[in-house]
């Protein structure tokens, strides 16, 4: 009799190990060929409990998207005239939370069963799912020539465009006038000049550069920054092409050693390492006038305006100098692109999805967020009219070359190697030398295949 | 007026606690009465005008529908894990047969399977028996992952009454099941409230399953409802703390009453003595 | 027995047995119609993703395609030599170390002042309950400000009792980083046992207690000669239960430091997390996962056989 139990528990377990074999069959006859191995994925999603407009009419698309505030307005609208243009036609939009947004797009793309339309920042994480075979080419269903180039490259792999893009950012150093003012204090034009102005502050006691590491991609702008003022524009082209110079250039190491060289001058809070950017740990600093300047993208202005709105006014910024001898130069930026809006290949409707991706990414999307909620339009033709949003993007439109961010156009892998080292960096527990030679031995590992 | 003065380090121990544990609950209730820039200027003090917009603006998110959804969950899930894993607990417990060390160990492994890498196949499941981004979906695996802490305090506690309690009862004519509903599970009070407090905090805070396995904001649970608080690089902290301090009163309020219960059984029981 | 009663009657012996085999399966009808319910939903979700978490462990896979390159134990030989995987085993070490010797100690005293003559012990009961009724997002959060550098709350009161030196920013420097989300976890799971132990103490018969009245025990034999013996079974449960909790320990450290800085609060949980969604190691990923869980066994049975072994001995 016990031996029925004993049976009853294998047959459960062998119910799990048919039940295992069956969702992954795919995976057992070794299919290599992407196209092949999406058709499992979306045969499994036709079992699935959702409903995705089967035939006639009534169709129905799913959007998954990270923005919040005026831009989720924004996108909300846009998914508005979309229904409108097409009847029949509706639109089930997720708004979901930064973090946890990516564990949910990777369970449902590992699933098989993810959304027509997806939220991403182009580069090295959308690059993973089209190497899945995930994401479908749009490049003939979209216009790509409102786009802004720079924008439209973080989408485009092996000339092939994955997404649209709707808006950018670009990351000056923002300073406090006032502060400025009392010390005498004005936009440096150097290197030296900016050195000069962290050893004022500091032996005010302001803490020069207010920061929160633990975010990580904070810090990183400051080696993104420091690495081309060094190595030119070209620098990370090369390393990431495997085609010159590599991530353990001199460049680099130069670029480590002066980010030693402000940490030990100082230039940062206590604990930088422990402090996150999110909760505003950093920007209570510099509300506070307990610091000067913060190396920053373009948000840092909406973060103020939800915060502490009377401090705008003392709000002013400046371009990251060039070094002496350096080849980058100060109107050189660092910058990103976010959203861009790509269709999966398991779409049912990819034609709808394309549109509604024309949709998301046209002019009038990208010109509210651009008037509402601060950032620089990535489709050309947006007239701003918030002055700040204006001055923005005329940096970036006099900009002569755009580093778009490390850790968004790596492939993730590396971008956190690239990460952890630089905030180990900021922490003193590695050396330059050892920083850089762990980012270019995973470059190695990944890219020269 | 001895026995005061005797008490004094048992009172001084007892407040050192008090505050050790209820500080940062404070803190929370203080922070959300404070506007966003308050708390960036000053984080620790006391709000300068009780301000009660966190509130409203929590109001006027779908508070009321996450509050729901997950009071449902959670209702139904404790009740089912309690039913399940006490039944369960009974042979493990109290009868002998070979397979009773076995399947308890079973039992027990599934609290030691870390849950992210277990979603990719519940999420292919859920979706393969058709409820996916429904409540009905959460409730399979928030039973199955609360099993096992709640099958290992179940037994515990029920090796410990005694069995002369069954033999006279079986004498009475008492068949096994009837047995179990009238006369061990009525003792098992404090374990049950135990149980149930474990497994309710669990699934009220409960995130990631909740993340992947459901979708519309008509399934959405009270905390991803706090992703309305939560920009892209910015968390509006006071408006969170207002949220969560909404969101603990259902916790305090099964405490209470499961610890009332606690003290009844109490009572019960040295009655029975 | 049976076989001096065989002889007697062949009748009575046929019967016997039937009763008794009768008998028999009834009793293992009972046990399966008591147990089955809740091992089939058990089955369905967790035994089966363990056999996948150990499945997935053998491949390389992303965990986004289709694309799954068999690999053997290869990912746990990778394992063996990833530093960083080393040292979050430490770090779980330590946790749980230090959970067993915080948590437990301090869940028992709490329980027992809830049955000490003080006054408003209604009162103190829900408030000692607080950390583990609260969020782990509210907890994380206010404690990131109460251990910041520049305004945080632990510094401000070692400040205000003349403790400057000790004064720094707990959860940015790597050294301390890794205590002050321990001490963050052990206190949000303390009030756990707390209520733990106090269920199991309501459950000691008061005239245990009367008997050493009459002998005149002072309180500390009272507590040592019965209620600690009488509480050893549910302590070792607890024990099991801090110590697999703390094995597979995630969610404070991902939103209070997120493993940082520089690896220095990793724990399994988290560098799991990190290959399996952020590096889309979806294998490697499951391979820690799956080593999490036998990591767990090997303790848990270590400690059941030990339990066994003390309780032969008694």
């Amino acid at each position: 009799m016990k031996k029925k139990l004993m049976f009853l528990l294998v047959l459960v377990s062998l119910l799990f190990v048919v039940a295992c074999n069956s969702t992954s069959s795919g995976s057992d006859s070794e299919k290599d060929n992407t196209d092949s191995g999406q058709e499992t994925g979306s045969s499994s999603e036709n079992n699935s409990g959702e409903s995705k407009g089967d035939s006639g009419a009534d169709k129905t698309l799913t959007l998954w998207h990270i923005e919040t505030g005026p831009s989720e307005e924004a996108i909300n609208q846009a998914v508005e005239r979309f229904e409108e243009k097409n009847p029949g036609v509706t639109v089930e939009v997720s708004q979901i939370e930064n973090d946890p947004y990516k564990s949910k797009l990777s369970v449902a793309m590992g699933g098989g069963n993810p959304p027509d339309v997806f939220h991403s920042w182009g580069g090295g994480w959308l690059k993973q799912f089209v190497d899945a075979g995930q994401v479908r080419e749009i490049g003939n269903d979209i216009d790509t020539s409102i786009y802004n180039e720079a924008a439209l490259s973080v989408a485009t792999f092996d000339d092939k465009v994955y997404g649209a893009p709707v808006s950018m950012d670009v990351v000056p150093v923002f300073y406090n006038k006032d502060i400025f003012a009392k010390y005498d204090l004005e936009e440096p034009e150097t290197y030296d000049e900016l050195l000069t102005i962290v050893e004022t502050l500091e032996s005010n006691r302001i803490i020069p550069f207010t920061l929160a590491n633990q975010s990580k991609w904070t810090g990183s702008f400051y080696m993104m920054y420091l690495a081309e003022r060094f190595g030119g524009p070209e620098l990370f082209n090369e390393a990431f092409g495997r085609t010159g110079r590599g991530f353990d250039d001199e460049a680099y190491v130069k670029a480590a050693e002066k980010i030693q060289e402000l940490v030990k001058m100082n230039a940062f809070p206590d604990g930088v390492n422990g402090m996150n950017y999110d909760t505003g740990q950093s920007r209570q600093l510099l509300y506070a006038e307990k610091a000067g300047m913060q190396v920053m993208g373009g948000w840092l202005l909406n973060n103020v305006r939800d915060e502490m709105p009377e401090f705008e006014d003392k709000l002013g910024f400046f371009l990251f100098p060039a070094v002496d001898g350096g080849e980058g130069k100060k109107n050189h930026v660092v910058g990103g692109v976010s959203p861009v809006f790509s269709v999966t290949k398991s779409s049912e409707n990819p034609d709808l999805a394309a549109e509604l991706v024309k949709e998301l990414a046209s002019v009038e999307t990208a010109e509210y967020m651009s008037n509402k909620a601060g950032s620089i339009s990535a489709v050309n033709g947006v007239e701003y009219e918030d002055p700040y949003i204006q001055k923005m993007s005329d940096v970036l439109a006099n900009s002569e070359a755009m580093q778009t961010y490390y850790d968004q156009t790596l492939p993730p892998e590396l971008a956190q190697v690239h990460l952890d080292t630089t905030q180990a960096l900021f922490g003193l527990s590695m050396t330059p030398e050892e920083a850089v030679k762990k980012v270019e031995e995973k470059a190695k590992e990944l890219l020269d295949k | 007026m001895i026995k005061r003065i005797s008490q004094m380090p048992l009172y001084l121990l007892s407040i050192l606690l008090l505050l050790f544990t209820g500080l940062p609950f404070f803190i929370m209730v203080n922070t959300s009465f404070k506007q966003q820039f308050e708390f960036m200027s000053s984080p620790w003090s006391l709000p300068e005008n009780f301000s009660f917009a966190n509130y409203a603006l929590v109001f006027e998110s779908s508070f009321l529908k996450y509050f729901t959804n997950s009071l449902i969950l959670a209702v139904v899930s404790v009740v089912l894990t309690i039913v399940l894993a006490a039944m369960a607990s009974y042979p493990l417990s109290r009868m002998k047969f070979k397979l009773n060390r076995p399947i308890f160990l079973l039992f027990t492994v599934g609290m030691m399977i870390p849950i992210h890498t277990t979603l990719i196949p519940i999420y292919i499941l859920t979706s393969k028996i058709g409820l996916y981004d429904s409540l009905a979906g959460l409730i399979g695996p928030y039973v199955a992952f609360a099993l096992p802490v709640s099958v290992i305090i179940f037994t515990q506690f029920m090796k410990d009454i005694p069995k002369e309690l069954e033999e006279s009862a079986k004498i009475d004519g008492c068949g096994h099941f009837r047995l179990f509903w009238r006369i061990i599970f009525p003792l098992l009070t404090p374990a049950v409230a135990t149980v149930a407090i474990y497994n309710f905090i669990q699934i009220w805070n409960e995130f990631i399953f909740a993340l992947v396995l459901t979708n519309s904001s008509e399934t959405a649970t009270l905390p991803l409802g706090l992703r309305e608080f939560y920009g892209e690089f910015s968390v509006n902290v006071p408006g969170i703390m207002a949220a969560l301090t909404l969101g603990s009163l259902p916790l305090l309020l099964v405490y209470f009453v499961a610890q009332e219960k606690i003290v009844k059984g109490l009572a019960a029981g040295s009655v029975k003595g | 027995m049976l076989e001096k009663v065989e002889k007697l009657s062949a009748q009575q012996v046929t019967t016997s047995t039937l009763i008794k085999k009768a008998k028999k399966r009834k009793e293992i009808l009972t046990i399966v119609g008591f147990i089955a319910p809740a091992l089939i939903v058990y089955g369905v979700y967790v035994v089966y993703s363990i056999f996948m978490t150990f499945y997935y462990s053998m491949f390389d896979w992303s965990g986004i395609d289709k694309n799954l390159v068999f690999l053997g134990l290869d990912n746990y030989i990778k394992l063996f030599q990833d530093d960083i995987f080393w040292k979050s085993l430490g770090n779980n070490s330590l946790l749980v170390i230090t959970s067993l010797l915080t948590q437990i100690p301090l869940g028992l005293i709490m329980a027992l002042l809830l049955f000490s003559p003080i006054r408003g012990m209604r009162f103190f009961r829900s408030i000692y309950f607080m950390p583990f009724l609260m969020s782990t997002v509210a907890i994380g959060i206010l404690f990131i400000f109460i251990y910041d550098g520049n305004f945080g709350l632990l510094n401000g009161l070692l400040g205000a009792i003349g403790l400057e030196s000790l004064q720094q920013a707990w959860i940015g420097n790597e050294q301390t980083a890794i205590w002050a989300v321990i001490a963050t976890v052990c206190w949000q799971f303390a009030p756990f046992y707390m209520i733990l132990f106090r269920a199991a103490i309501v459950g000691i018969p008061e005239e245990l207690y009367e008997a050493a009245d009459i002998d005149g025990a002072k309180k500390w034999q009272r507590f040592k000669n019965i209620t600690l013996p009488l509480l050893m079974p549910i302590i070792i449960t607890s024990s099991i239960l801090s110590i697999i909790g703390s094995l597979k320990y995630f969610d404070l450290i991902y939103v209070m430091t997120g493993g940082g800085p520089n690896n220095s609060t990793e724990l399994m949980a988290t560098y799991m997390y990190r290959q399996t969604f952020t590096n889309f190691n979806m294998g490697y990923g499951s391979t820690i996962s799956f080593s999490m869980f036998m990591i767990a066994l090997g303790v848990t049975v270590v400690i059941l056989l030990g339990d066994k072994r003390r309780r032969g001995e008694e």
